[in-house]
């Protein structure tokens, strides 16, 4: 009986062996093999209408189907921002930005209300014809008569008219002046992506036909072209094009891999066995479990080469409250709510201490280290509060990443350096300090009383907190809120963490205590703080009761705050220096002001397989985010080298 | 006992009163299911809107206050609930329910469709095989139920029922796809192939495919049919016409098979009725772990995005199924038992 | 009783089994009373500890002792799984037995209303409420919410069983001799329908615990709250069964297992007891 077990076992383990074995001459798809395929995660679930390349609306795929290679290899507009330090290309000092169908940067007058944008030539889309200012314009003219589609209602308010002097050149004429108009045709995750004129004037008979058409097969502006797709929705293979040498990106080169493919709703545990058995190049985002037993093979890669893993993205986890609903409404109590969190835990919860901390309103990563996180560090240590009982309160701590490293240590390993300022490129420059007492000081300031050991407000009512949390497709920082309320519970503030289908719409509503999420994105590359402060301003502020339409769900309103964003809309954005400078302004005031809680960078686990293909981005070579869903994930493949070519 | 002898004029009474009996049953059903999603305080045009704020899109607030405005208008979420359940029953009886909402503008009906041959096929034929296997055993094990091995058996069934069916999919799907890549991962057949239910490369392929969920399913499904079924065998073989047929000396395969599992067969093709009925609304977490684009996995993201007309589709096409199961069952009954009558 | 006990105990392996379990069971949930820690409290003992003296069942990678955490896991989900299965034992013996008895048109109405839920999808309809109660869903909300959709099937058992008993000879001998209805019901009726009862709580107990589970993998049940479902989900978040902490999805999986098949052994040496003639038994629940 043993004898046949193990015989069983191992016949088991021989077939296994040659089913996972690494062949490129394999077939992903009848008549494109494994070698000459890189398989790419695409985060977005499984979609619904999977007929759908229809970009400008919010139903393209049923689900947000957009980043199914569609806007990483198929779309293209004017300028793109990356997230990271870019690649050196001709004309342009700035590797972060990409004049990619434009010529130059967009030329503004000088009270901002026309944007003249020069375009590259012989640029042409996959069918030979070549893309002009025509198509521009068309763009723009049809989906400002849709105003349920993407960027529709925007242009309606915002362009009065549109001239094409030439073939190459297009001139906005704008209802108000707008230095930050550009945003619009500006990539950082995606933005106004262009039409094919020729193609649509064919297939609409009126503009609002925009709304139901299906766009299938997408016409290409890209380097690659759709060369078949699952019915269900389960991915989607682009194939490059013979011209790509026509496209933006022959900038940085000729795209390497001859065909992408895109796979879509992969569960986290089947991430690792797809990848585990090389049938998943690149995966956008595990889990920190899932990432340490996959950097455990020699093939894996990932940002850090190890200890912590993932990419910080520009995009700041924050804890969001109130900042119109007493008790959140006070400073002090936002304060001591902070000061109330033992942040090493928070880390540890969440990322397993593979953080990227940041004490203020603005991700920690791309280039924010150079503009801002550097400049400040002065400005924290010297920064004091008024906590009640002592008037000069120092709450910076700047020794919290060799804490988290320590912790994780025994872990990790020596892949967790001891010296104290690589950790803290790593995991963070400081946050404030853990310190239960001057986090209870402070709520009495705020004239709450403690009784037992349980907080309440001047009212008599008992402190309690209902903390909308993530949800279950994002375990790390759902991982994070649980961890936050229970430390603000062991504070005495009792917290329930809750995850509901309404917390976005209560949210909106202002119909919350404190929120999980972030409202702050940046460019990563860029310091212009525009692109996520715009609806800050106290122009868009809406009482609780009334829906918010920005980011200022947590409706803080400064005065000060609106000077900066009326300095910011009448600024250069060509001039970094300034936008920088703006952007410090708004960084002071917002760190004593702690509208929101600020935590951490997102930190994207992104893991890749070398097996087929290597040269990915990482710590040490930043030129692109490795997140594959985003827009700018395109010049990975230009920079990428076959390991295994297929036999011919 | 013919399909002639049943159509007396009491039948016929009878007949009209079941049929109208699952009328009326359809509707609450349909009401019931109508009414609970539109209570809920989510719109899905907010979660839309979410979507593309969590996407990092940039846009700014007025357009956003205009975007809200005309989702509404297309959606056609307005009016009072009473007006929009008229309109539904309207729609309805014209075969039409609606687009649904987040793959608009594509009808919920055509959407549905195209789950629904991979949950029919993969819950039918499990359905189908634990039941005749589950049957066999249990009968077995309770005719024969002194044996040491039906004893096992019988625990061994008794102690998968309880693991929760996510884990013991998991479980399996580690094991051979992971462990042993033995099946694969992704999807229900390879890609690229067309979806041509005629052509035996593809059935192959779909067969390699599924065997993973059927097996989970079938194992999973068996238990129950085993248990009933030894249940039933073992009240049938004290009573006095087998202990006769015995003691006449009539073979015990005979006794088995004629006597005793034809006459407990009854309470299980009517719980196979049930069962078929029930697959209309899918295996979600079977679904889910395995990655088969069915009913089940539809109907989630369904609810999860507050898409009502394809909520409605799901449910709609289940009650009918399982009703229409009910009914097929009572109406068969007396030909299977004639001991049933029909008052 | 005593003397039931002790020849039960002595004659059926079953039995034994089903008392150990039980017992098992039993100190578990005695036991959670007594946890050194909060049932959730985090980084309270080393963290992805394999189960040994020290720690039973291991330790969570958030610094839980799986052991205690699973003392409350138990009560909660088996406290949640009785009540459920109490409640829509209620509401199937009586509409099953008094369609069964009074017939007619009440009986129509009756099993018109029952047939509705038996046609209800019970997964969707779950999920659908669980959204709509949220912020007010515990563990007694949804056993009320499962006690109403689980007991449509089984009330058409027990009426069936009701049907058939009506026709036996000796209902209609009692009947002749003059004994009043109540009285035929509850001495002649009940020990045939008790079987049925309890193989059904014990369906009905396993089907709300796994919908239980089902629900907490979707992350739709209060997740701050330990139950066998609960367990298994936080396990799932921090990916254990790929990272190698088995021991996390195996406590709950071989309790679970355990005092089930402990239960359901139980309830069938105690029908066979209750039943010696071993005439009728019924296969129960929707599953």
């Amino acid at each position: 009986m043993k004898r046949l077990f193990w015989l069983v076992v191992s016949a088991l383990f021989a077939t296994s062996v040659v089913y996972a074995d690494i062949d490129p001459n394999k077939e992903v798809i009848p008549g494109v093999k494994r070698g000459d395929t890189i398989i790419v995660e695409d985060p977005t679930g499984a979609i619904t209408n999977p007929d759908s390349f229809n970009i400008w609306t919010v139903w393209a795929g049923g689900n947000g189907g957009w980043s199914h290679g569609l806007q990483q290899l198929a779309m293209d507009t004017l300028w793109l921002i990356d997230p990271d330090s870019g690649l050196a290309h001709p004309g342009e000092k700035d590797n972060t930005w990409h004049n990619s169908l434009a010529a130059d940067r967009p030329a503004y007058n000088k009270d901002f209300t026309v944007m003249t944008v020069k375009l590259k030539k012989g640029i042409y889309w996959s069918d030979n014809v070549e893309f002009t200012s025509a198509d521009v314009k068309y763009t723009v003219e049809t989906l400002a008569q849709n105003p349920t589609a993407l960027f529709g209602p925007q242009f309606k308010t915002d362009v009065k008219s549109m001239t094409t002097p030439d073939k190459y050149t297009i001139v906005f004429n704008l209802n108000a002046p707008n230095s930050r108009f550009h945003r619009n045709f500006t990539v950082r995750w995606n933005a106004c992506w262009i039409m094919p004129k020729h193609r649509f004037e064919k297939d609409l008979k009126v503009a609002t036909d925009l709304m139901t058409y299906n766009f299938n097969p997408p016409l290409s502006l890209g380097p690659y072209t759709l060369k078949d797709y699952d019915k269900h929705g389960g991915w989607f293979m682009w194939e490059r094009r013979a011209d790509w040498a026509r496209t933006s990106i022959a900038d940085f080169g000729k795209p390497v891999p001859p065909f992408v493919m895109y796979q879509l709703d992969l569960p986290n545990d089947k991430k690792v066995i797809a990848q585990t058995n090389h049938d998943l190049d690149m995966i956008h985002e595990v889990t920190p479990e899932g990432i340490i037993s996959l950097a455990k093979n020699k093939w894996e890669t990932n940002w850090f080469q190890g200890f912590p893993f993932g990419h910080p993205d520009p995009t700041l986890v924050a804890i969001l409250p109130n900042n119109a609903k007493a008790p959140f409404d006070n400073k002090d109590v936002r304060w001591a709510l902070a000061l109330s969190l033992d942040i090493t835990k928070v880390a540890l919860a969440s990322y397993k201490g593979a953080v990227t901390l940041s004490p203020l309103q603005y991700p920690p990563t791309g280039t924010s280290k150079k503009y801002y996180f550097d400049p400040m560090q002065g400005f924290l240590k010297d920064m004091t509060l008024d906590t009640g009982t002592n008037k000069a309160y120092k709450p910076y701590d700047t020794t919290v990443a060799t804490k988290i490293g320590d912790m994780v240590r025994p872990t990790f390993g020596d892949a967790v350096p001891k010296d104290p300022t690589r950790l803290a490129a790593m995991l963070g420059q400081g946050w404030w300090k853990y310190d239960p007492k001057a986090a209870s000081d402070l709520l009495i300031k705020a004239g709450m009383t403690k009784k037992g050991d349980q907080w309440y407000k001047a009212n008599g009512e008992q402190f309690k907190i209902t903390l909308f949390n993530w949800g279950t497709g994002n375990p790390t920082l759902q991982r994070l809120g649980t961890m936050v309320a229970e430390l603000w519970t062991d504070f005495g503030i009792e917290t329930t963490a809750l995850w509901a289908q309404d917390n976005g719409t209560r949210y909106n509503l202002g119909d919350f205590d404190v929120n999980m999420g972030w409202n702050i994105e940046s460019w990563g590359g860029n310091p212009d703080i525009s692109f996520f402060a715009d609806s800050m301003h106290s122009r868009f502020y809406t009482p609780i009761g009334e829906v918010h339409n920005g980011r200022n769900q947590v409706r803080y309103k400064s005065a000060e705050l609106d000077k900066i964003l009326d300095k910011v809309n009448l600024s250069d954005f060509n001039d970094t220096a300034k936008s920088a400078a703006l952007g410090l302004e708004f960084l002071k005031l917002t760190a004593k002001d702690m509208p929101t809680i600020p935590l951490m960078s997102y930190n994207v686990m992104s893991s890749q397989d070398n097996t087929y293909w290597s040269g990915y981005p990482n710590f040490d070579k930043p030129y692109a985010n490795p997140v594959t869903n985003w827009a700018n994930s395109r010049y990975i493949f230009t920079q990428l080298k076959q390991m295994l070519p297929p036999k011919k | 006992m013919t399909f002639k002898h049943l159509f007396n004029k009491n039948f016929g009474k009878y007949l009209l009163g079941r049929i109208g009996q699952t009328i009326m049953v359809i509707i609450i059903g349909i009401t019931i299911t109508f009414i609970i999603p539109r209570l809920a305080p989510t719109n899905p045009v907010e979660l839309k809107i979410q979507q593309m704020m969590v996407s990092g899109a940039n846009i700014h607030p007025e357009a956003i206050r205009q975007f809200r405005e005309a989702m509404n208008d297309i959606y056609g979420l307005k009016g009072t609930l009473l007006e929009q359940y008229v309109n539904f029953w309207g729609r309805l009886a014209r075969g039409d329910l609606g687009p649904s909402i987040f793959s608009f503008p594509y009808p919920a009906t055509d959407i549905i469709m195209k789950s629904m041959p991979w949950t029919i096929g993969l819950l039918l034929s499990t359905s189908v095989i634990s039941w005749i296997f589950g049957n066999l055993l249990g009968g077995l094990a309770g005719y024969y139920s002194n044996r040491r091995w039906t004893r096992w058996a019988e625990l061994l069934a008794n102690s998968i029922r309880p693991i929760p069916y996510y884990i013991f999919a998991f479980i399996l799907l580690i094991v051979f796809c992971f462990v042993f890549p033995l099946f694969p991962t992704l999807g229900a057949y390879d890609r690229g192939m067309d979806e041509n239910w005629m052509n035996p490369a593809f059935l192959l392929s779909v067969l390699h495919h599924t065997f993973l969920p059927a097996l989970s399913l079938v194992l999973t499904g068996l238990g129950g049919w085993l248990l009933g079924m030894r249940a039933l065998v073992s009240n049938i073989i004290s009573e006095d016409y087998v202990q006769y047929a015995e003691v006449a000396g009539v073979k015990k395969k005979t006794i088995l098979y004629q006597y005793v599992m034809r006459n407990a067969m009854l309470p299980q093709i009517t719980g196979l009725g049930m069962s078929l009925g029930g697959i209309f609304s899918g295996a979600l977490i079977t679904e889910y772990v395995f990655g088969i684009p069915g009913m089940g996995q539809l109907a989630y993201r369904a609810i999860v995005g507050f898409d009502y007309s394809l909520i409605m589709g799901v449910s709609i096409f289940s009650i009918v199924g399982v009703s229409v199961a009910v009914l097929i069952v009572d109406l068969l009954y007396p030909i299977f038992d004639p001991r049933v009558r029909l008052n | 009783m005593i003397n039931a006990f002790k020849g039960l105990w002595k004659t059926s392996g079953y039995f034994r089994f089903g008392i150990v379990a039980l017992v098992f069971a039993l100190v578990m949930v005695i036991l959670s009373f007594f946890s050194p820690y909060k049932p959730m409290a985090s980084y309270k003992v080393p963290t992805d500890l394999p189960p040994s003296f020290d720690y039973l069942f291991g330790t969570t990678s958030r610094g839980q002792d799986l052991f205690w955490q699973m003392t409350f896991a138990l009560r909660n989900s088996l406290g949640f799984g009785l009540i459920t299965a109490f409640l829509s034992r209620i509401l199937a013996i009586l509409v099953g037995m008094y369609s069964g008895y009074k017939g007619g048109w009440f009986d129509k109405f009756l099993m018109s209303i029952n047939d509705s839920f038996v046609i209800m999808p019970v997964l969707p309809i779950l999920l659908l409420l669980n959204f709509l109660l949220r912020d007010q869903m515990n563990w007694f909300y949804m056993a009320l919410m499962m006690a109403l959709l689980g007991w449509a099937w089984d009330a058409r058992l027990i009426r069936s069983q009701v049907l058939s008993l009506k026709q036996r000879v000796f209902s209609e001998t009692a009947v002749f001799c003059g004994m009043r209805t109540r009285k035929i019901i509850f001495h002649e009726h009940m020990p045939y329908v008790l079987p049925v009862l309890f193989s059904t709580t014990i369906n009905n107990l396993l089907w709300s615990i796994g919908m239980e589970v089902t629900l907490s993998i979707l992350g739709l049940t209060n997740l701050n709250n330990p139950t066998i479902g609960v367990v298994i989900y936080w396990a799932n978040q921090h990916q254990s069964m790929i990272s190698g902490s088995w021991w996390w999805v195996a406590a709950p999986v071989l309790v679970t297992v355990f005092v089930f098949t402990g239960f359901y052994l139980l309830s069938v040496s105690i029908n066979e007891f209750i039943d010696p003639r071993t005439r009728l038994r019924m296969k129960g629940g929707a599953a």
